[in-house]
């Protein structure tokens, strides 16, 4: 390759001198600007993966689930995996973990546009993002209830899940281990150790809220949650009763879809069992499935 | 006689007012000094003609002493010394192989790091049996403080830590030590590390170490923290000829986490956990004169590791090997007597990653960014920022799998504080290149094939055009824990991404290129 001359001055390489304890006087400066005296071509890139050009959300998923698009394993991921598609937003899902967010959690997406930026969008402010991109509505400020109905969500339901996929054992053993521990590494002691840290996360946060730890009462509480929500969807085919879906039945969907899919290989699973006594919950569940 | 006592008499208060003339004065400390030099002189060659006379004279070592060792085990003070005794020996000494195995032995015991330097030997005489002569030795020992404990700060290339270490000598009695490292600091968030070590079979040369680490480090360079966990053992030993070599076993958990906002795409696929299982030698041959400011002499040292295939399992899995050397000469300059202080040094470093297969699955697992080289700064490169050489994107240094560095470096004496002093002016020209891993067609090797393919190809593309290239001069330093070095460079050549300095730069290492 030959060298291209004199464009030595490229951003990187001029900013000596950036402490400004004096000032450099201006033959000087005009000597150094001619410093590099050539400059190359920049190096190419290791690449472990193939680069992507389209909006990538990053998501818990496996190599399988990322090609297809299938959806997540994870709720907080499918909710917005759902949202996104349910506006109408082209994006491709790529598995990560959440070392690989800017807040510390998944999910998160790196916008196509504009060209070459470093900067994600964390979960946080996918809602901005879509609307900015497409227009849709933000329907917490249509409905007032909405804050209301997903508390239910964030807390009953939550909570149940938490107990349900990483403290019960014989589930954690086959569903949370398989899904989020054994991707991460193949050695055995660090399974052990993650799969520690990560009934120790379960468990602190359940414990954030009440003194102790009742399954009966998280199921309970679950299965309250349910019941709210099936006489708020009634006969509706959406929440609202909103002609299409939107971030509400995303959230519900993430939770509903996951406590259903029995490809997951749950070894109990008593959420299914409060689930399915509302038809119309499994029914809106079964019907946004289409959208994957 | 009278009149001359007279006129004696005003000069003898004369010459006592007069000042001593100094030429006399270094005339007689000369006078003296020829004279203790000529005494000892002669008791020495006294000594070495009586040993001489009698260096065939039989003789027998009986018993060893060693005064003073309250903490040492006896069962490893004989380990190390019972080979001395006659009776171990199946024959008598002459007395000058019993002396030169007695000092070889002192020499020995000295090398545990166990005791304060140097270890006096004194020697009795005794009538032994059979008639012949008969050695009593006694090792006039010192030992060591057995805890030592350290708490400072530091200030290195552009990081601030506080630390503190435990250094706990002679544990179980043996040679054993063992050290307890803490230190907290601005770019090495925290690092705790323990290593035991201990001398195998009574041999202060042949040691086995064994450590563990739970570390974390902010790579501003590379926009993220890695937190390390694991432990490594490794046998150390000095061959005859002084080389030294270590083997050894690493098991690291290393996750990479805590991106910062604009991380690269690059880093954040490498982002989560990984643990790297490896095997490892390494040999270092080192002739240099003086390790921080060699004036004469050559340092080669060869770094070998494998990870991740067969038993080895982890989520790595490649071939690592490095070289590094370095030559220096002296340069005489006409009129200057003896050395003059001025120098030539050149050093040379190259290493590549070599992906290999994990397991059964014979697909190449493609080096991580927490695996690859890193190339730049002031101890290495110097005139780049520290890893501004080779692959960017963005702001990150990603590393390469291939690189080659070398300088030439060229060094005065100051004209005040003349060629004793550890300090030197030097004039420097270094370069280098740091690749990744391609294929001729320019893309990402996915199987066997390739990778050998894409080796050969990143290794000729090394030769593509000039290297990166800086040059500058500067100060050099030579304390006797570190070097510094104050340099102001210009970069010649570049890359584009690559970070060039220019101006000031200040290197604080032990190893420089």
């Amino acid at each position: 390759m030959p060298p291209k001359g004199q464009e030595g001055d490229s951003s990187a390489s001029t900013d000596s001198n950036s402490n400004s304890f004096f000032t450099v006087p201006a033959p000087i400066k005009r000597l150094f600007d001619k410093f590099p005296l050539t400059t190359y071509p920049a190096n190419e890139l290791p690449q472990r993966f193939q680069p992507n050009t389209a909006n990538q959300l990053f998501v818990f998923t496996d190599a399988r689930g990322a090609r297809h698009g299938r959806p997540s394993f994870n709720p907080q991921c499918l909710k917005w995996q759902a949202y996104l598609k349910f506006v109408g937003i082209d994006f491709d899902i790529t598995a990560s973990n959440n070392h690989a967010s800017p807040t510390g959690a998944l999910p998160f997406l790196l916008p196509a546009l504009p060209a070459d930026t470093l900067n994600p969008i964390p979960s946080h402010k996918l809602q901005k993002w879509a609307i900015e991109q497409v227009h849709c509505e933000e329907e917490q400020q249509l409905n007032l209830r909405f804050e209301v109905y997903a508390s239910l969500l964030d807390h009953r339901i939550r909570h149940a899940w938490l107990y349900m996929l990483y403290l019960d054992s014989e589930n954690f053993d086959a569903v949370a281990r398989r899904l989020y521990v054994e991707p991460a590494t193949t050695n055995t002691v660090v399974r052990a150790a993650l799969s520690h840290q990560l009934q120790q996360a379960a468990r602190d946060e359940l414990l954030k809220n009440s003194r102790y730890i009742d399954a009966a009462d998280l199921e309970g509480d679950a299965g309250g949650a349910f019941e709210a929500l099936s006489t708020l969807l009634g006969e509706d085919e959406h929440f609202f009763s909103r002609p299409n879906p939107g971030l509400f039945d995303a959230s519900v969907f993430a939770y509903t879809h996951l406590i259903l899919d029995d490809t997951l290989g749950w070894k109990k699973n008593r959420l299914a069992q409060l689930l399915r006594e509302h038809p119309n919950l499994v029914q809106h569940r079964d019907r946004l499935l289409k959208f994957f | 006689m009278s009149s001359s006592f007279a006129a004696g008499d005003e000069s003898v208060f004369e010459r006592l007012q007069q000042r001593a003339d100094p030429k006399v004065l270094e005339e007689q400390q000369n006078a003296v000094n020829e004279r203790m030099q000529a005494i000892y002189q002669k008791a020495q060659s006294r000594l070495a003609e009586l040993i001489d006379e009698n260096s065939t004279l039989p003789c027998t070592i009986s018993s060893v002493q060693v005064t003073s060792a309250p903490h040492t085990r006896r069962s490893f003070l004989e380990r190390s010394l019972s080979p001395l005794l006659s009776e171990n020996k199946g024959r008598p000494y002459t007395l000058s192989e019993a002396l030169r195995e007695v000092s070889a032995t002192a020499d020995k015991l000295g090398r545990f790091d166990l005791f304060h330097q140097p270890i006096s030997v004194y020697l009795d005489e005794s009538q032994g049996h059979n008639g012949m002569r008969n050695i009593d030795v006694y090792l006039a020992t010192r030992e060591k403080s057995r805890v030592l404990l350290k708490t400072g700060t530091d200030l290195g290339n552009a990081e601030g830590s506080a630390y503190g270490n435990l250094l706990w000598r002679n544990v179980f009695g043996g040679a054993e030590t063992l050290n307890l490292n803490a230190s907290l600091g601005t770019r090495t968030r925290s690092a705790y590390q323990a290593a035991f070590e201990t001398p195998i079979l009574g041999d202060p040369d042949f040691r086995l170490e064994v450590g563990g680490i739970a570390s974390s480090t902010q790579k501003s360079w590379a926009s993220h923290e890695e937190v390390v966990k694991g432990g490594w053992s490794k046998l150390r030993w000095i061959s005859k000829s002084g080389h030294r070599h270590e083997l050894g076993y690493n098991g690291f958990w290393r996750q990479l986490t805590g991106l910062a906002e604009s991380a690269s795409p690059t880093v954040r696929a490498d982002a989560g956990d990984s643990v790297k299982s490896s095997i490892f030698h390494s040999w270092v041959n080192d002739q240099r004169d003086n390790a921080l400011l060699p004036s004469r002499g050559y340092y080669a040292k060869a770094f070998n590791e494998v990870a991740g295939i067969g038993p080895l399992k982890g989520d790595v899995s490649f071939w690592k090997s490095e070289i590094e050397t370095q030559g220096a000469i002296p340069i005489p300059v006409p009129g200057i007597k003896g050395d003059s202080g001025v120098s030539f040094t050149t050093g040379f470093r190259a290493g590549l990653l070599y992906p290999l297969g994990l397991d059964s699955n014979s697909r190449p697992q493609l080096s991580r960014v927490n695996d690859r080289f890193l190339l730049g700064g002031p101890t290495d490169v110097r005139g780049f920022r520290l890893c501004g050489l080779g692959p960017r994107e963005g702001a990150d240094s990603l590393g390469g799998d291939v690189y080659a560095a070398g300088s030439a470096n060229l060094l005065f004496p100051l004209p005040r504080l003349g060629a004793e002093k550890p300090v030197r002016f030097q004039a420097f020209l270094n370069g280098g290149r740091l690749l990744p891993l391609r294929t001729s067609q320019k893309a990402t090797p996915t199987t066997n094939g390739e990778v050998q393919d894409a080796m050969i190809s990143t290794l000729s593309e090394l030769q593509n055009g000039l290297p990166s290239i800086a040059a500058g001069f500067g100060i050099v330093y030579a304390h006797p824990v570190a070097r510094f070095e104050l340099n102001f460079s210009l970069p010649l050549v570049l890359r584009k991404g690559e970070e060039g300095r220019k101006g000031l730069q200040l290197g604080i290492g032990i190893n420089f290129l």
